[in-house]
């Protein structure tokens, strides 16, 4: 009926994406129990579908699905047997929050971490150094151990 | 008074001492190395000295049109909005990397890395300008400017009395700039950003695989209609200003961010009109020439990183030999002799048909290859060949690092940055651009601006912060 | 209205091209809406006066009448196949420049190119000679000159125009010219004050400098793409739509890079000027790479590997940045809607729940969705674009603006050059513009961005040129070559 699928033996609905599925014919698994359902989309609309097929092998699975009668219980991307890994990401673990990071790529001190200590600028102003010896010591320290263990380099 | 009898040197052309002699017959390669000289910026002068560019911008279209003057050595002044800044402070790939200042109020709130390279170099302060109080401040820094550049819905500068109607009055040497998405005209209060245009103008349309091929229409990665916009409006302000050296008056100058999609078009317009021919997209190959695209080779060069851009993307290839000698070789490299004899013009190999042909059998050929083993046989032969770089790849490139393209930054206020801004956008010999920094918190420059710059006493300044109006 | 019948008989499609000119099919073809319709447009919003001020101070319609911005410089541009010269001679033709347009005798290879090796969509110029549409769109404004500078006489001349240019944009492989001694280094010599600007791909020097294969051919566009990790970070990540399919690394469908090196020589080439102008007298050296260009306007991609190593990936037509803010499938093509902060994420939610009841069920009351950072995760971004795009798939391109825009919202279809050209805003303006052409007759084309401005806009005179057109007229002027000389270069090769 549409590009989702709810299944009512589990209560989970199925995010059938925009693209991978708009023009797509083929088995996928419901991400919430074992059903198989066949579907035939032809231009973003189920032209044949969803029809259980039981004892059937699935094609694909869905990228994301969720219980909204369960507080919208998320299944994330790249649960094992549930949905389909998401692979195209910068890096292998997913964040989708801040990084605090104290130290650049290369080793030294750059301010991304918070909280950083308050300023005495007048009218937000604020000059052009940043003591990090004095404001935040403790980074510091960690940066002359990692001078010395020669974790800095140029590049 | 010059001896016209007498013949000097330096009247001559041609080397005038042993230096500029040496200079002379210096290998070219090691030449344009000491000429441009990556990392002496600072010795050299700045193009744009002595002008001063007001940025009333938000996002990255028009804050780029200013950061180009900037980065040229122009001194300019960002204003934001008090406390909240650019919204564009607030946007970070998938909400993870931020930098953080000291503080005043928000401890919590950092900007994010959506807002790079596009306000580099300036100066930032903040003003709540549609108060009324605050109008004789902003009056003085427009008769203190060269210029400036606003990107607000059209009539809103009108409605706060900073139009160009208004400020060519106070300074007719001002030379002021809308820039946004539309323009006067029907669509006048449309809103817009870098997707709208490069949907709206065309651009969408011929970018990406061909739905025959089962894709979909391909958005240029992030922003970069806003940036190569806002670029055009920098050629528009320098062209106003050399104008003004000979008249000694300002302009205004309308910018619309998607009609500049539009214009890197080629051929789609004049096909269009004159044969009712619409462009199509043609995925990684080239309409015009062939071979000239990119290919999937069968193996990553690095099966083992966890990183999956590494794992999983590291396999694409761009093959270039268009040209019938260097199709031929090509031919003869991946064992199909058959293919030249069957296409031996260009016209011949850039048909649709032949394409999906040649492409099919490159591609089936690096079937059991990696991109590197692919691109070394390719450029062993003498072929152009090379891969397709990833950010690591990039960042590794000794050649970008050698050319200072691509370089790690002490930023004053929030330490080891990494940027690959201003020094790309060309190298000068005689007056390089440069990155001073790469942005300041968001009223940073409140003090400078207001007390020093415009004479404004310290106990003003602090009241209207108070009030928060800067 | 009686409409006149004509004879026709099609046979092939070559049959139908002359059924499509601009004779038969004026362009618009609906007219554009009328000053009064979008005066009261400007009245919506209170702003009818400052909107007739707009339209008598920028309006392209008076651009002719106003003076240019560049007039006096003279600019040389000498490059093949590519378009980086182009444009950045092109951009600085429309605001006024002379640009005079240096090829070899036989012509820029870009000349021959047509799309698809289709010689009927080339335009013949008076002399019968065919021009392809790429050449003719993005050579603006120029006097077209050939010079043979593989021979000494060729060289000699090329230097002597140069003796006149104030900037010379240049475009050849790296040392070419220098080998050639017509390169900067000689000509700073006799020209001090010329600003000289070289465009490659990736360099003149450095250990990945440009090429050419050892049978003489150049690199192009895309290799200024996919050095800067552009072409990496652009297309539909291979989770959304299979590899081989569009799930690929993608590059632009125009040759992107070139164009941003071109406005970034324009912008350097006018700095220097105003330099040299203002303070030393003195020209310089200029190298912009299509490479190094692009990345520049990358954002924060090498920034970001930098903060913690990440690697951009591609995300298609969505933004890993905001949502909403991508284009997804409707009815008859594509949509783009936008709109992050809450007030705008609910607006455009409102619009869709009006018609599609379980979108606020789905999305309004996701607890996961409250919160406008946290609409950027991966999972957010499948989940709201999927029941977007099921109200999407029900209408078309145009009912979604108008029921979008009922709410403010910056939407927008996804436009073919077709619809371009009859979308009302863009012929209002117009940005795809018609011009009479003495060469090419009626000819369309995207309009100069800098047209619009009160004082000195922009303009385009002409497009293409046929090959050397202007050399008599030239070389005369700068050279003092005449008739009979110029007749001689001629059987020698030289022009
Ligand atoms: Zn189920």
């Amino acid at each position: 009926m549409c590009d989702i699928i709810w299944c009512k033996d589990c209560d989970t609905v199925n995010y059938l994406d925009p693209y991978y599925f708009w023009n797509w014919e083929g088995k996928i698994k419901c991400a919430g129990c074992e059903n198989v359902y066949y579907i035939y989309m032809i231009q973003g609309h189920m032209y044949k579908g969803p029809e259980k097929k039981p004892g059937e092998k699935e094609d694909i699975l869905p990228v994301y699905a969720d219980k909204p009668n369960e507080g919208y219980e998320e299944i994330l991307p790249g649960t094992e047997g549930k949905t389909r890994p998401y692979n195209c990401l910068p890096r292998h673990i997913y964040l989708g929050e801040a990084d605090m990071v104290k130290f650049s790529a290369r080793g030294r001190p750059v301010r991304g971490w918070r909280p950083q200590p308050p300023s005495t600028g007048v009218a937000g102003s604020c000059g052009f150094t940043w003591d990090i010896q004095k404001l935040s010591p403790e980074v510091w320290e960690e940066y002359q151990e990692k001078v010395k263990k020669g974790e800095v380099g140029d590049w | 008074m010059k001896d016209q009898r007498v013949t000097r040197i330096e009247d001559l052309p041609g080397p005038k001492s042993q230096g500029e002699l040496e200079e002379m017959k210096m290998p070219y390669e090691e030449w344009c190395r000491k000429v441009f000289a990556p990392g002496q910026e600072k010795t050299k002068p700045e193009s744009l000295k002595g002008i001063r560019w007001l940025s009333t911008t938000m996002y990255i279209f028009t804050p780029h049109s200013v950061a180009n003057l900037a980065e040229l050595g122009a001194e300019c002044i960002k204003i934001e909005m008090p406390r909240m800044g650019d919204p564009m402070r607030h946007t970070s790939p998938f909400n993870e990397c931020y930098l953080y200042p000291l503080h005043d109020s928000r401890p919590m709130t950092g900007t994010g890395l959506g807002f790079t390279n596009a306000n580099s170099n300036e100066y930032y302060i903040t003003m709540d300008y549609h108060v009324d109080e605050m109008k004789e401040a902003f009056y003085r820094l427009v008769k203190l400017s060269d210029g400036l550049t606003e990107c607000y819905r059209p009539g809103t500068f009108d409605r706060w009395k900073q139009s160009y109607r208004y400020l060519q009055e106070l300074n007719p040497r001002f030379i002021y700039v809308w820039g946004g998405g539309f323009g006067y005209g029907p669509k006048v209060f449309g809103g817009s950003y870098d997707i709208l245009g490069q949907a709206h103008a065309g651009l969408a349309s011929v970018t990406g695989f061909h739905e025959d091929f089962g894709g979909h229409c391909t958005k240029h990665s992030n922003w970069c209609i806003d940036w190569y916009s806002g670029t055009q409006i920098t050629v528009a302000m320098l062209a106003a200003l050399y104008w003004r050296r000979k008249t000694g008056l300002g302009t205004m100058i309308e910018f619309s961010q998607v009609q500049a999609a539009t214009r890197c078009l080629g051929y789609a317009a004049p096909l269009y009109g004159r044969f009712g021919i619409v462009r199509q997209r043609w995925g990684n190959w080239d309409t015009q020439l062939c071979v000239h695209g990119i290919i999937l080779c069968g193996k990553s060069d690095y099966p083992d990183e966890a990183n999956p851009q590494l794992k999983y993307e590291a396999r694409y290839v761009v093959v270039s030999a268009f040209n019938d000698p260097d199709f031929k070789e090509l031919c003869a490299i991946v064992g199909r002799n058959d293919l030249w004899d069957q296409y031996k013009t260009l016209q011949d190999r850039v048909k649709p048909e032949a394409q999906m042909v040649i492409y099919k059998a490159l591609e089936d050929w690096a079937a059991d290859k990696t991109r590197s083993e692919v691109v070394k046989t390719l450029t062993d032969a003498g072929l152009l060949a090379m891969p397709v770089m990833n950010d690591k790849e990039v960042y590794e490139s000794e050649h970008f690092r050698q050319r200072g393209t691509i370089r790690w930054l002490d930023d004053p206020v929030f330490g080891d940055v990494l940027i690959h801004s201003g020094y790309s956008c060309g190298l000068m010999s005689k007056t390089p651009r440069r990155v001073n920094w790469i942005w300041r918190p968001v009223g940073a420059d409140n003090v400078k601006i207001y007390h020093e710059m415009l004479g404004y006493p310290m106990s003003q300044v602090e009241q209207w912060y108070e009030k928060n109006l800067i | 209205m009686a409409q006149k019948i004509r004879e026709v008989e099609i046979n092939s499609r070559e049959d139908t091209l002359p059924l499509m000119g601009p004779d038969v099919r004026p362009y618009p073809v609906t007219p554009p809406p009328s000053q009064e319709e979008v005066a009261a447009v400007y009245a919506r919003r209170k702003a009818e006066e400052f909107g007739k001020w707009c339209e008598d101070n920028l309006r392209i319609d008076y651009a002719a009448a106003k003076p240019e911005a560049l007039q006096g410089v003279r600019v040389l541009s000498c490059g093949q196949w590519r378009m980086g010269h182009k444009f950045g001679a092109g951009l600085l033709g429309e605001l006024g420049a002379e640009v005079i347009n240096v090829e070899p005798p036989e012509g820029d290879p870009l000349r021959k190119l047509t799309p698809f090796g289709r010689e009927e969509y080339m335009l013949e110029d008076k002399n019968g000679d065919k021009c392809g549409l790429d050449f003719i769109h993005e050579l603006r404004n120029a006097y077209s000159v050939t010079l043979n500078l593989e021979t000494e006489k060729g060289r000699e001349l090329y230097t002597k125009l140069a003796e006149h240019a104030d900037i010379l944009i240049e475009e050849y492989p790296p040392g070419y010219m220098d080998e050639l001694g017509i390169g900067y280094r000689q000509l700073s010599q006799i020209n001090p004050r010329l600003v000289y600007c070289w465009i490659g791909e990736h360099g003149q020097w450095g250990p990945m400098k440009d090429k050419v294969s050892k049978f003489g051919q150049w690199m192009l566009d895309p290799f200024g793409q996919a050095a800067c990790s552009f072409i990496h970070n652009t297309g539909f990540p291979e989770d959304l739509l299979p590899r081989g399919k569009g799930g690929d690394p993608t590059q632009s469908g125009v040759w992107f890079a070139d164009y941003v090196a071109g406005e970034q020589t324009a912008v350097g080439a006018l700095a220097a000027l105003y330099w040299r102008d203002e303070f030393s007298g003195e020209g310089q050296f200029i190298e912009t790479t299509a490479a190094e260009s692009l990345m520049d306007i990358l954002d924060f991609d090498i920034t970001w590997y930098g903060f913690n190593k990440s690697i951009k990936a591609r995300t298609g037509g969505w933004d890993p940045n905001l949502n909403q803010y991508a284009w997804n499938p409707c009815k008859d093509g594509y949509m783009m809607i936008g709109g992050q902060t809450d007030r705008l994420w609910y607006r455009i939610g409102m619009c869709i729940e009006r018609e599609l009841p379980i979108f606020g069920r789905l999305i309004h009351e996701d607890p996961l969705l409250k919160e406008m950072a946290a609409r950027n995760a991966l999972q957010a971004l499948t989940k709201t674009y999927t029941m977007t795009t099921m109200w999407l798939r029900n209408i078309n391109r145009v009912e979604a603006e108008e029921k979008l825009m009922q709410y403010e919202i910056a939407a927008g279809p996804l436009l073919y050059i077709d619809e371009v050209a009859e979308f009302p805003h863009f012929k209002y303006r117009p940005w795809v513009n018609v011009l009479e052409d003495e060469e090419y007759g009626t000819l369309m084309y995207s309009e100069s961005t800098t047209a619009y401005q009160m004082r000195t806009p922009g303009r385009v005179k002409w497009l293409g040129r046929p090959l050397g057109k202007d050399n008599a007229e030239i070389f005369m002027k700068y050279i003092g070559l005449g008739q009979s000389e110029l007749r001689e270069l001629k059987e020698q090769g030289v022009v």
